[in-house]
């Protein structure tokens, strides 16, 4: 771990303004003290902003507001949470440990950095981490790698249980900088790789997510998240999918569908929502609209398989969704 | 009248201490002055340090000294005492592998050590290292052994006899011990002493290795190791860290302190070979062996290591057939040193051969258990002997009825529960059950307790609470009055390491000899000395009994007897000798794993929902530790099927080199296991008829696993771990 | 958590050099809170927590991790380091009564904050019932991973969640033990549970 300055600032404006490049927010702590060990962060400067006023779950007009710094495991326990959007309970139980889920805040959950073991060993190259330096995973141990939204740059996966359940519901996230405050859609604040994988999301130097803002959805309280990995717990997902359904009798009228563990930011599928739009929720249906999950998709040498499981993955999810009800 | 807790259920005696965080671990010592180092490593596969840039860390607050191949401190070579390594820790620039140590920085705060050690640049001169055991032809055979049957040629003339001929080829990357205390050693001098403290399964054999290594008399090497947090063969060897920390130490003349990273871990402390084997079965179409053959190539270190042979303790010793061969290869590679990993060939080897039987039994449609007893063996295959005592057969059909076998789907992919598929299978176990030397000081104390010392070691086998049961056993006492000591090389010389599975089966015996000698010599003491209210009786007048010594109506508790005498304690101390390995019987252990699991028919996951095993072990000394050993054992078997696996790149790199990328079990796989022994005390092992248990779980386990995910899905995954992406 | 950015494409010199003049700088930022003692060096945190029930005033560099200064500096060394990167929960204690990894926990973070270790579980000479049902159902086997299962166990048994079995190996499943003593855990959670009730 490199040496660093520590600072706790006493308002959100107070921390904003004292970030600069170099500058990490500290939160729980379960990504960047673990990345500053391995010093693939080198950050000169830590804000602990732990006592930041984020800390609370609202029920607004819009729908429900969660602040940043909240755990994992409070909003995996929020009654409302669990009553109106079982996906998002689901995907935080399903994520790490007990112990991370009670110290890591939601804010920090959605920025936390791949879990590529290149990315993570400072003695080999990594894109991501030293720019153009080169990417052993394209040809090397890839059997946890993206098979969507990939580049020749970067194939690293984006490791977010949470991330998935909201970009399926199409969340938003409140942003604060020096500049003041914007809103943006969760899916829009994630980068492809493309030739800059050291880039992975649109934030400003010195942003913070002040707050994470559930849309009001009635339907997603009929809502999934599956996840499928070699361990039973305490293991990122080979396969994960965020699933909501709206039906009327045995049809379904509209859906929403995400997959982990496949692409190297959270990734919804249309394409597969459209094709279950006005079908028969029938397993034959699901089969047919998971098939549309595969369009666009790039196997490597010791992924192929993440296709057809990231399919039958959504149709196990659509199958166990239709028992809940 | 006390009971003999022999077999009986004991909680750990070092329980307390370890619930309570009160045990010290290696690292949890802090003598005054205590330094800290840090290890560097290298990031090539092979080749040579050119040059190492160590000012910014020289330069670095509280940095005391940086070790490296330029600047070095003097380590002898002590390969030929029991040197895990052929090499010399920083002695020469050499790069043998990657992850080799490099380089070792010390400074006064652990943090500053370590974070000065990542400002050390090193500059390499590499070249290809060799890496890939499947790119790798057939290793050297050591000399393959066989049994003929009169007039066949060779064992592909068998093989090519048979009605039914089944050939399966498996493989394994590289495993790690994954002990869960990181490997650490405090070295504190005093004077010309050197004290180590460091987590080790032999201590009297570390202290040796690391008095070679530093040029000393061993006398003058003390290992303390009384709590070990795991071994699996990885504590065997004192490994380079531990060198390298004693001597600093001496050369800064301050107490050091060595902790390994986890990840650091992966190259430096041992791990399982990576290995491939071919089993092939001739038999009859009633099921019947006609020939077996067992081949391997295994991975071996140009640095030496454990060289693994899969063959020789399951296939040469487990079937009756008239034709067998096996053949134990080793492929050379530039890969960091092997060792010895729990069930170290027996648990791949094991996972080949159970694997070709549950083949077979499907290519004949004969039940696996009906199977393995047509083809029961009574002697050796390979060897000839008879076995010590075998009740095999036993556990197949008590393990067939607790599991529910008759259950079994006939057919693979046949049963269903909701989407999940259920399928059961079955494999043998098999380990080497014999005993070797050991010692053990027994003391008579004038506080009412018995001290029992042996130089072994509790790597959490249970030895602490063995030592007390066996000496409250021998001299009629409670457990609890019983004061165990181990894990101190300074204990009385040639205790048995925590290897083999031999510790308990090897120290009971001198215990019991131990207390033996110990009762003669109070006895001796209570007519000799002149205090004492026997004295001047003629010894065979005189007798001990659960802790009393009495002539006629005298009697007296040993502890007022000693008082009375003036005496603190009465002691012996026995050696006792192992069992000739060329002796006239084979001793194994034995058991039958029976395991259910489903498998989700769309994405493959694998849960182990059910486990039997039933074993047989001879006498069980501690009822509690045995049973947890079993089932440690055979949840490591449920890891190695489904999980463990450490691929290696082309430059040296393993690929998962870290808890989160290497997997072990966790809670959540682990379903409730139901393990049972029968009685059967084996008359030829010892008095006490104990014979080891401590690898015999994970010998079979995995090939059980495999089994039923074969009976459960129609798939048979012969390249480990068998992972849900096998199986879509 | 939020990162702005990191400093990866800096040489090693440009980046000690550039902390110095960091140092300089820190007191643009100040320190809240009681915790803040009064002399400290550049770089130096002061932070009063309350570990064990004893109030415990200390200066760290910021690099200290809950985990190290427990066992090196305040001697606790009940809690262990198996991985120092969170990925096995050898480290797990409470803070404020909610289990963490303290590998990854920085104690500059913790001013206020109540710690309790394996040292502070007991009340006095007598085990915790977690700890006797450890013992009883040989939850354990080389020990090392055992402190943090029963810190672990304990928040579990407090949070309501160890009513299955089933329930029991998920919440324990960040507590990994290499000599896989796991049906002895949940069986000992079982009957801990029962008897803190």
């Amino acid at each position: 771990m490199r040496e660093f300055q520590f600072a706790r600032p006493g308002s959100v404006a107070e921390a904003v303004r004292e970030a600069d490049p170099g500058t990490a927010f500290l939160a729980g702590g379960t990504t960047l003290v673990d990345l500053m060990k391995l010093e693939v962060m080198t950050p000169g400067r830590v804000l602990d902003i732990n006592r930041l006023p984020l800390r609370a779950i609202e029920a607004t007009g819009e729908g429900l507001e969660i602040g940043s710094l909240v755990r994992m495991r409070d909003v995996a326990t929020h009654t409302l949470v669990r009553r109106d959007y079982p996906v998002v309970a689901q995907a935080l139980e399903a994520s790490a440990s007990g112990q991370l889920r009670t110290m890591a805040s939601i804010g920090g959950n959605l920025l936390q950095r791949t879990r590529c073991g290149y990315f993570r060993d400072v003695s080999v190259p990594c894109n991501k981490r030293r720019p153009g330096s080169g990417c052993p995973a394209v040809g090397g141990e890839n059997r946890m790698h993206a098979v969507l939204g990939t580049s020749d740059s970067c194939v690293a996966t984006h490791p977010s249980d949470l991330a998935v359940a909201l970009v399926a519901l199409d969340a938003t996230v409140r942003l604060r900088s020096r500049t003041g405050e914007r809103t943006i859609s969760l899916r829009d604040l994630y980068l492809l790789p493309g030739d800059t994988p050291h880039r992975e999301h649109d934030l400003q130097p010195g942003e913070l997510i002040t707050a994470v803002v559930l849309p009001r959805l009635p339907w997603a309280s009929h809502s999934i998240y599956v996840k499928v990995r070699d361990r039973q717990s305490y293991e990122f997902a080979l396969a994960s999918a965020a699933v909501a359904v709206r039906r009327e009798r045995d049809t379904i009228v509209e859906a929403r569908v995400a997959v982990g563990g496949m692409g190297t930011r959270p990734w919804r599928l249309a394409a597969v929502e459209a094709a279950l739009a006005g079908r028969p929720a029938t397993e034959a249906s699901y089969e047919a609209a998971s098939a549309r999950a595969l369009d666009g998709v790039r196997p490597l040498r010791h992924n192929a398989f993440k296709p057809e499981l990231m399919r039958r993955t959504l149709v196990r999810a659509l199958l166990e969704l239709e028992r809940t009800r | 009248m006390s009971v003999s807790p022999i077999g009986r259920e004991t909680a750990r005696v070092d329980g307390p201490l370890k619930v309570t965080g009160r045990a010290p671990y290696a690292a949890d010592y802090h003598p005054d002055g205590l330094v800290y180092g840090h290890l560097i490593l290298a990031t090539v596969g092979r080749g040579t340090v050119r040059e190492m840039d160590v000012s910014l860390a020289e330069a670095a607050p509280g940095v005391l000294a940086v070790y490296t191949p330029f600047r070095s401190i003097r380590i002898i070579n002590d390969f030929a005492g029991r040197g895990a390594e052929n090499y010399t820790v920083l002695q020469d620039t050499t790069v043998r592998f990657r992850g080799q140590i490099i380089g070792l920085v010390v400074a006064d705060t652990l943090e500053r050590a370590r974070d000065a050690a990542a400002l050390v640049t090193a500059e390499y001169t590499s070249t290809t290292p060799r890496t890939s055991l499947a790119d790798s032809g057939p290793g050297t055979s050591p000399g393959a052994e066989q049994v003929l049957a009169p007039g066949v040629g060779s064992i592909d003339e068998a093989l090519a006899s048979a009605p039914v001929t089944i050939t399966t080829t498996v493989s394994q990357h590289a495993q790690h011990h994954v002990a869960m205390e990181p490997h650490a050693t405090t070295a504190v001098w005093q004077d010309d002493q050197l004290t180590l403290y460091c987590g080790s399964q032999g201590p009297q054999r570390h202290a040796s290795a690391i008095a070679a290594s530093l040029g000393v008399e061993p006398a003058k090497v003390r290992v303390i190791a009384r709590y070990t947090g795991g071994g699996f063969g990885s504590r065997v060897p004192a490994w380079n860290e531990a060198k390298l920390c004693a001597a600093a130490a001496r050369a800064l003349g301050r107490p050091l302190k060595v902790v390994l990273t986890r990840e650091q871990l992966f190259t430096t402390v041992g791990h399982r070979s990576a290995v491939r084997q071919t089993v092939r079965l001739g038999a009859e179409s009633d099921g019947r062996l006609i020939a077996l053959s067992h081949e391997s190539d295994a991975e071996m270190p140009a640095v030496a290591g454990w060289p693994l042979m899969p063959a020789e303790g399951t296939s040469a010793v487990l079937y009756r057939t008239p034709n067998i061969r096996i053949d134990q290869r080793l492929v050379t590679l530039d890969t960091p040193s092997t060792w010895a990993m729990r069930g170290p060939g027996e648990a791949p080897g094991a996972f080949a051969v159970e694997t070709a039987f549950d083949e077979l039994a499907t290519r004949t449609g004969i039940d696996p258990v009906e199977l393995r007893l047509r083809n029961y063996a009574v002697r050796e295959p390979l060897g000839g002997r008879r076995f010590s005592s075998k009740y095999l057969d036993q556990c197949y059909r008590v393990g067939a009825m607790r599991f529910g076998w008759d259950r079994r789907p006939r057919r693979p992919r046949s049963r269903t529960d909701g989407d999940w598929l259920i399928g059961m299978g079955m494999a043998t176990a098999i380990y080497q059950g014999g005993r070797g030397s050991s010692s053990a000081r027994v003391q008579f104390r004038d506080d009412g307790r018995v001290t029992v010392a042996s130089g072994t070691s509790d790597i959490g086998t249970g030895a602490w609470t063995m030592l007390a049961v066996a000496g409250a056993d021998a001299l009629g006492l409670p457990v609890a009055a019983m004061v165990p000591e181990l894990g101190d090389s300074a204990l009385p010389p040639g205790g048995s390491a925590a290897v083999g599975s031999g510790a308990t089966a090897s120290t009971v015996p001198a215990v019991q000899a131990a207390c033996r000698s110990a009762v003669t010599a109070l006895i001796r003491a209570a007519v000799e000395n002149p205090r004492s209210p026997f004295h001047g009786l003629d010894p065979a007048d005189v007798r001990y009994r659960q802790g009393r010594v009495s002539s006629g109506r005298r009697s007296m508790g040993f502890r007022d007897l000693l008082r009375a005498m003036g005496v603190p304690d009465v002691q012996a101390v026995e050696n006792t000798e192992g069992i000739d390995r060329d002796g006239p019987y084979a001793f194994q252990s034995f058991g039958a794993h029976f395991c259910e699991v489903r498998v989700h028919r769309l994405t493959g996951d694998i849960r182990v929902s059910r486990f039997t095993s039933v074993f047989d072990v001879g006498t069980v000394i501690n009822a509690r530790t045995a049973r947890s050993q079993l089932i440690g054992g055979i949840i490591w078997g449920i890891g190695g099927a489904l999980l463990e696996s450490d691929p290696i790149e082309p430059d040296g790199r393993y690929a998962a080199a870290n808890m989160a990328d290497y997997l072990v079990p966790v809670n959540a796989d682990v379903p409730a296991i139901d393990v049972h022994w029968l009685d059967h005390p084996d008359p030829q092992v010892s008095e006490v008829g104990a014979r080891g248990l401590g690898e015999l779980g994970n010998v079979g386990s995995a090939a059980a696993v495999g089994n039923a995910v074969f009976n459960a899905t129609g798939i048979r995954v012969r390249d480990l771990p068998i992972t849900l992406d096998k199986l879509l | 958590m939020p990162v702005v950015t990191q400093s990866e494409g800096m040489s090693r010199r440009e980046l000690l050099s550039r902390s110095g003049v960091v140092a300089t700088a820190v007191a643009t930022v100040p320190l809240i809170g009681a915790d803040a003692l009064a002399e400290e060096a550049p770089g130096e945190v002061g932070v009063r927590m309350t570990v064990n029930g004893t109030v415990t005033p200390l200066t760290v560099d910021p690099r200290e991790t809950l985990l190290d200064v427990l066992r090196e500096r305040l001697r606790l060394t009940g809690t262990k380091k198996g991985c120092d990167r969170g990925q096995c929960g050898a480290c797990t204690v409470h803070v404020d009564g909610e289990r963490v990894v303290s590998c990854l926990t920085l104690v500059a973070t913790l001013g206020g904050a109540r710690v309790t270790t394996i040292e502070g579980l007991a009340d006095g000479d007598r085990l915790h019932p977690l700890q006797q049902a450890f013992i009883d159902h040989d939850g354990f086997q080389c020990g090392f991973c055992t402190p943090g299962q029963i810190m672990s166990a304990a928040a579990v048994i407090e949070d309501g969640r160890a009513r299955t079995d089933d329930q029991i190996r998920e919440q324990m499943s960040g507590n990994i033990c290499r000599c896989s003593a796991y049906p002895g855990i949940v069986a000992a959670v079982q009957q801990a549970r029962k008897e803190m009730r």
